[in-house]
């Protein structure tokens, strides 16, 4: 795992962690945030905002449906920001 | 400046009576930032029924309400926003959450409420603000973010 992708990864987890209200270490890359954490659509907006203000860029809405893990959330937002991890 | 009375704020908010918890606004700057009212009194739905022997701080307006009127004055800022960008939002407007509030103080059957909102952040049919309320001189609650929401579907069963 490259050290920019470990960074960003840890950047997104604590943003997770602090909506979901969890330790950030309860969050792994592929625990769902419905299933195991009980996100509904108003954490998952939340989730959205925070990461658009933190990296300063725009996600689609059309985009939430799949940003239903840290590691999909990764993906999304790599594009959007055109992160080489 | 613009000013709002409550016949303007009804036509704004969905809510009614006893749950329409802004009385005037004092002034608004359309997607950035609103100055609003709320007089609690003491024949306020929350005071009724209380024991007769209760003590004066029984009577401290419930931070759930103020909590509630401050996300009410946002959605004022933020539909009256819309509306005059001629932006529609149809559907049912929700109170979406409420974090980093501080209580710094209480409100009492008399005192008027006077918060101060600003937009932080809208995304489609969701509004972040964040603001302060006052009553006289002195802040009463911070509200680091609170999220207002309107939702067209809003089938049983399918979550908030």
């Amino acid at each position: 795992m490259s050290e920019a992708r470990e960074k960003h990864l840890d950047e997104l987890r604590e943003i997770v962690a602090e909506v979901l209200e969890v330790e950030p270490e309860e969050i792994t890359e592929t625990g769902s945030f419905v299933e195991e954490h009980e996100a509904d659509s108003l954490r998952a907006i939340e989730i959205l905002a925070r990461i658009e203000k933190k990296y300063k860029i725009d996600i689609p809405q059309s985009e939430l449906p799949r940003m239903e893990n840290l590691k999909a959330v990764h993906d999304v937002v790599a594009t959007q920001a055109g992160w080489q991890d | 400046m613009t000013t709002l009375e409550h016949a303007d704020i009804r036509r704004i908010l969905p809510h009614r009576h006893p749950v329409l918890l802004v009385d005037r606004v004092l002034d608004l700057e359309p997607g950035v930032r609103i100055v609003a009212t709320k007089t609690v009194t003491g024949s306020e739905p929350c005071y009724a029924g209380l024991d007769e022997n209760l003590q004066g701080s029984a009577y401290a307006y419930p931070s759930s309400l103020l909590v509630e009127s401050f996300g009410q004055t946002g959605a004022v800022l933020w539909l009256y926003s819309a509306a005059t960008s001629g932006e529609r939002r149809e559907g049912t407007l929700i109170f979406g959450s409420a974090r980093d509030v501080t209580i710094t103080g209480s409100a009492y059957p008399g005192d008027v409420l006077r918060h101060t909102v600003e937009i932080d952040q809208l995304i489609g049919d969701n509004a972040f603000m964040r603001g302060e309320t006052w009553v006289g001189d002195r802040r009463i609650a911070t509200l680091g973010s609170v999220l207002a929401v309107v939702r067209e579907e809003l089938a049983a069963g399918t979550g908030s």
